[in-house]
């Protein structure tokens, strides 16, 4: 057709006699077509558009002109609701107000804007969209429109949020395993360097008696050559091989027990804490009495978490309160618990021997122990109480007084129902 | 100036380690007197004395062996102590410790420990470490606390 067209032009052209309006309206035809192929070809684009993304345009002061269906179905709105209306209205209120400010800015002076927007639509449900925004410059160069395209992406956004988290719970692995193999590295060579020491020791112990032996004329071993070999060097270095073993022994199956917390499932629910601080008093009652302590429980709010990991953290700090005591009274216990900003939070303290301000930190620290010689235990009892509660969203931390006593303080998330509604 | 061989201060909550040392170091012919201390706030009572105890002799000379892992005060903390205060940073520290944690090597001499020594686990070698650390002691000059 457009071929045929150009022929034809080519031929008026060629005869001189033809009138000048012809010609005029022949170009009239020609721009009228062009115009037809060009508005198709828009149409075909805006259609394709339309198709992809969600298109709104807007005025000067952001009051909607124009929305595709697109825009009406994520936004949740009908067409007839926003036309006319500030853009604003599905506005989340997630971004701060200079990220917006921003944005005006750059349409405002011309520039196109280009960023990932959280949107609110009509049934408060909230959406991404990765947005360019194109100012349509008037004659004067000032916006006369500005058009919106966008795309969702609220599946990407919340993929990445799901890495973020992925990643939080990788950096708390590694954590997890760099003390692992910090204990490794310090705490299991410690033994084996005495077990080797101490062995080579044994060894020449060994050799001073053979030798004592060789010389010993008809037999005969004089007592006095055998004195230090078997009263002294023996004894010790069996002491300190057994003592070694032992001790990689505790270390391995403390090792192993800390690893192991991060498998075991939380079931998570509402935990009556009296009834749980009874039940861990009741299994300590023979520890108790031997002890002579007495202990006072208060009333406690009610939290959630894993009954039978909450359960043991209890259970380690009433069995360090009297682990650790003072030697000149008897061990007296405290329960207490109230709620703070959704948090209920427990105290457990005593009267016992306390911590150095300085040591306090260390409480927490794997296989760390502030009075190896007046008690037995790996270090571990800490280390797992505050592992256990950050599984479950919890806390814990220490406030002493050397020589006057201790109070643990555990927080857990309160259970909310419970602490809204007066019985 | 030469005067008495410097106090070594062994400060290990090891009582085996403590004892393998000192053994290795009497072994290569050391005659210094020798202390040991159980844990880091022993080794800072004694320097920094708060109560009545066994303290340092102003003018005496001291040399500490320092473990890195022990209850209540660890060794780096005893080496930022010392080295932080003016009057007892030029007491030579040498840490002898089980790890070979290069952060750890990296942080003592940041910290400024005089050498980082690890304990071998093998006895042989732990034996000719402490040997060779004995003899390097026997040549040090090691200058008097001004503090005591």
């Amino acid at each position: 057709m457009g071929s045929k067209q150009r022929d034809e032009i080519t031929t008026t052209e060629g005869f001189r006699a033809r009138p000048e309006s012809i010609i005029q309206s022949s170009n009239d035809a020609i721009i009228t077509k062009t115009l037809e192929g060009a508005v198709k070809e828009l149409r075909d684009i805006k259609a394709a558009l339309d198709e992809h993304s969600i298109v709104a345009i807007t005025d000067p002061a952001g009051r909607i002109t124009y929305v595709n269906d697109k825009f009406c179905l994520i936004s949740k709105y009908s067409r007839e609701e926003l036309m006319g209306q500030d853009h604003r209205m599905i506005n989340s209120g997630y971004h701060p107000a200079e990220f917006i400010r921003d944005l005006w800015r750059t349409i405002g002076s011309g520039r196109t804007w280009h960023g990932e927007i959280r949107n609110r639509a009509k049934d408060g449900s909230l959406y991404w969209v990765d947005t360019t925004i194109y100012p349509c410059l008037g004659p004067s160069g000032k916006p006369e429109q500005y058009v919106a395209i966008r795309t969702d992406i609220t599946g990407r956004k919340a993929d990445e949020a799901k890495l973020k988290d992925y990643a939080e719970e990788l950096a708390e692995k590694n954590k997890e395993l760099e003390t692992i193999v910090y204990t490794v590295s310090h705490d299991l060579r410690s033994p084996l360097v005495n077990v080797q020491g101490f062995s080579q020791q044994l060894a020449r112990a060994c050799e001073t008696i053979r030798t004592a032996v060789t010389l010993a004329p008809d037999g005969k071993v004089p007592v006095l050559a055998l004195k230090q070999p078997v009263e002294a060097t023996i004894p010790q270095a069996l002491k300190f091989i057994n003592a070694g073993v032992i001790k990689m022994e505790t270390l391995l199956a403390g090792l192993l027990r800390y690893s192991r917390l991060g498998r075991d499932a939380l079931a998570i629910e509402r935990l009556d804490m009296n009834a749980l601080i009874g039940e861990v008093l009741a299994a300590m009652k023979f520890q108790m009495e031997a002890a002579r302590a007495d202990v006072r429980v208060g009333l406690l709010p009610a939290c959630r978490g894993d009954r039978v990991q909450t359960n043991q953290v209890f259970a380690n700090l009433i069995d360090n309160a009297l682990k650790y005591r003072h030697p000149d009274r008897p061990p007296r216990i405290e329960v207490e618990g109230w709620v703070e900003d959704g948090r209920a939070i427990y105290r457990v303290s005593d009267n016992g021997i306390g911590i150095a301000p300085e040591h306090q930190a260390k409480a927490f620290e794997i296989f760390h122990r502030l009075n190896p010689d007046s008690s037995t235990g790996e270090g571990l009892g800490l280390t797992i109480a505050q592992r256990v509660l950050e599984r479950q969203k919890g806390k814990i931390w220490v406030e002493s007084v050397e020589g006057a006593g201790s109070a643990f303080f555990i927080s857990l998330p309160a259970d909310a129902p419970q602490a809204a509604s007066p019985r | 100036m030469n005067s008495l061989p410097p106090v070594i201060l062994i400060v290990d909550d090891d009582e085996g380690h403590a004892i393998l040392v000192k053994d290795n170091l009497e072994a290569a012919g050391l005659s210094n007197r020798i202390e040991q201390f159980r844990d880091g706030q022993a080794v800072l009572d004694f320097f920094f004395p708060s109560r009545s105890g066994p303290h340092a002799v102003k003018g005496g000379t001291y040399l500490i062996l320092l473990d890195i892992r022990m209850p209540k005060v660890d060794g780096i903390e005893v080496l930022r102590r010392l080295k932080a205060d003016p009057q007892l940073q030029s007491l030579p520290i040498i840490m002898l410790t089980t790890t070979d944690d290069t952060r750890e090597v990296e942080r003592c001499y940041a910290l400024g420990c005089n050498i980082y020594l690890q304990k071998p686990v093998d006895y042989g070698k732990f034996a000719e470490a402490i040997r060779r650390l004995g003899m390097f002691v026997t040549l040090l000059h090691v200058p008097p606390v001004n503090r005591g």
